[in-house]
């Protein structure tokens, strides 16, 4: 063979061994498993990543997912328990466990998620029908939501499938209902407005109903000490009189009438006096008359 | 190795005549053939910046993990590497309204505009807006063991929050739950990461806004006001008790200072009047008639000039009184300054 007659056939030499080399040998991704089939039959299954090999075009290498994978639903209505509607939607993670029952079953990724689809479909009507619907919004959410999981997960299994987790992510009531809830929610805010405002209100009245009790008490405890004060005034000023003008109770009468005498007349006072008043007396005696 | 010649039979003569002397001359085929190696493992350098990860796969194997730095690797098709920021802190945001593909997730526009709406556990509405922040922990379990980690992430996040606003009232949710829901949100989200081996690590989630829906907004502020206006009916209430109290005390003060006023006032009095009454009565005792007639007939002098006198004979009898028009200011005017004893001559009644 000369060197024109390589040259020539050096295409389809690189070529032939390029394809031989490539129905020989395979590579399985860290993301892939494959199974093997030799004219349709099963042969083995390869789920580590790496080089392998096969027997050319006897043998068909068929690659699927090793990684987790994720099927999701529009949002559908759901009755529950007490007899609320609710939409709800979820999501599904899932993995390829065993390749070839999946192949068997399913045969692609499409196929899967019609039967996860299915399956998770029925079991959240089943479980959410059995809960009240305040408890799948809040505390039971979680427990419902692993309940269905562990029920479809005994269910995908004859697929292949392993099913990660379900999980609830909307759930909402539905556009109808909203309404109504908005009208509830807003009465519940004016209630809590007038609750505020009263409060307010209240506090206010006990407010002042203490400021003026607590005025009344002031002025009444300072009337209390300025009678007691008066009080002692006029003790002290009758015990002094009294030590005083008992030296001469007739001369004390004497000097206080005189003076209120004095006080009570005034210019409209009329005083009618006799010509024989001691007063007037001198007016008439005379002298030899005096006594 | 010459790959431009893979076309069977170039029927170009100098192409051919080029090959067959490159062929001929065993050197230069040797040549070429190193050079095109070398080439190919010089294809194998690659550059890892700080803060990033090589992830090297032999044959889809992962064998090993390059670090920052110049690095080597057999060349395509027997290595292949994938590069993860593992430093770099990536941000997600659920509720603005933005898509985020994710496979065989439903996308509609209608449901993006209500995404961010939500029940609390008092079967109540809110909107909230939420940012993650997340880094690349493990960047094998990132390339390998979940297909689009980030839009897993998205959804992962829904469910959280949307699991943790359910757990509150809303009044938490809107006040002082925020940072529980927050928190909790963080823990369930990491732990669904870790359920689905996305090799993210959750550094932090932020609650943006957390509102009531537009249609109750106005409800919500009412309730604001309201707050305030109880606040103000207290404040109010506080002013009229610090109007009242301090003017309260100040009148109190002032009733005791004129009670203490009139205390002594009537002790001094007393003591004054004692005084002089003792003088007066010492004198008295000296010449106690004179000092009696002098008394009486001084106040009779200073009692008589101001009041109206009639004298009456009481043997003329009473038959004569009423008779004299005392009032009679001209009357009165005549005696003014007139003294007792002659006002009764000038009325000439003697």
């Amino acid at each position: 063979m000369n060197a024109l007659t390589l040259l020539r056939y050096l295409p389809w030499i690189v070529v032939s061994v390029f394809f031989l080399f490539s129905s020989v040998i395979f590579v399985v991704d860290e993301t892939d498993q494959a199974i093997i089939t030799r004219l349709g039959a099963y042969k083995r299954t390869i789920q580590n990543p790496g080089l392998n090999l096969k027997i050319p075009f006897l043998e068909k290498a068929n690659f699927f997912e090793k990684r987790i994978l994720t099927s999701g639903a529009l949002p559908a209505e759901y009755l529950t328990l007490d007899k609320k509607r609710l939409v709800a939607d979820h999501v599904t993670r899932w993995k390829i466990v065993d390749p070839l029952l999946f192949y068997k079953t399913v045969r692609d990724l499409a196929g899967a998620k019609a039967r996860l689809d299915d399956i998770v479909l029925s079991e959240m009507r089943r479980e959410l029908a059995s809960h009240d619907f305040s408890k799948i919004i809040s505390s039971e959410r979680e427990n419902i939501m692993d309940t269905i999981a562990s029920h479809a997960r005994t269910q995908a299994k004859e697929f292949g499938i392993d099913i990660v987790d379900v999980r609830i992510k909307r759930a909402d009531l539905p556009q109808e209902v909203q309404d109504s809830v908005f009208a509830r929610m807003m009465a519940e805010r004016q209630r809590i407005a007038k609750r505020y405002r009263s409060e307010g209100e209240e506090e206010a009245f006990k407010l002042r109903g203490e400021t003026d009790k607590n005025r009344t008490i002031l002025m009444a405890k300072a009337y209390e000490e300025s009678q007691k004060l008066r009080g002692e005034g006029d003790a002290t000023a009758a015990k002094v009189y009294a030590e005083a003008f008992s030296q001469d109770p007739v001369f004390y009468t004497f000097v206080r009438s005189l003076e209120a005498y004095e006080k009570s007349f005034n210019d409209k006072s009329t005083m009618l006096l006799s010509p024989d008043s001691d007063f007037l007396k001198h007016l008439r005696e005379t002298y030899s008359q005096k006594s | 190795m010459p790959n431009e010649n893979e076309r069977p039979a170039a029927p170009d003569e100098q192409v051919i005549n080029l090959l067959m002397s490159v062929l001929k001359n065993r050197g230069a085929l040797f040549l070429i053939g190193v050079v095109g190696v070398l080439a190919w493992l010089g294809s194998g350098f690659f550059i890892i910046s700080p803060g990033q990860q090589g992830i090297i796969r032999q044959f889809g194997k992962e064998i090993r993990i390059a670090s920052a730095g110049l690095n080597w690797r057999f060349p395509s098709p027997i290595e292949r590497v994938s590069i993860v920021n593992v430093e770099q802190v990536r941000r997600l945001e659920v509720g603005f309204g933005r898509q985020v593909p994710e496979e065989n997730v439903y996308m509609r526009r209608e449901v993006m505009r209500s995404d961010a709406m939500m029940l609390t556990g008092d079967e109540n509405i809110v909107e909230a807006q939420i940012i993650v922040q997340y880094k690349v922990k493990d960047p094998v379990k990132y390339l390998f063991r979940l297909r689009d980690p980030e839009g897993t992430l998205y959804t992962a996040t829904e469910v959280a929050l949307r699991s943790a606003v359910g757990r509150s009232t809303i009044d938490d949710v809107l006040t002082t739950g925020r940072l529980k829901v927050q928190e909790e949100t963080r823990k369930f989200l990491q732990r669904l990461m870790d359920d689905y081996e996305s090799g993210l690590f959750i550094t932090e989630v932020r609650l943006q806004v957390v509102d009531p829906p537009d249609q109750v907004k106005n409800a919500f502020h009412e309730v604001v006001r309201a707050r305030e206006d109880r606040e103000r009916f207290i404040n109010e209430a506080k002013g009229y008790q610090e109007d009242l109290i301090p003017r309260a005390r100040g009148e109190a003060q002032k009733m005791l200072r004129e009670a203490e006023g009139h205390k002594e006032e009537k002790v001094l009095k007393a003591q004054g009047d004692t005084v002089r009454f003792k003088a007066l009565l010492g004198e008295y005792g000296k010449s106690k008639e004179v000092t009696w007639n002098r008394l009486q007939l001084e106040t009779l002098e200073r009692i008589l000039p101001r009041a109206n006198k009639v004298i009456i004979d009481p043997k003329t009898g009473s038959n004569a009184l009423p008779l004299i028009p005392v009032q009679n200011s001209s009357f009165l005017d005549a005696f003014k300054d007139k003294s007792a004893i002659s006002a009764p001559t000038k009325e000439g009644v003697i």
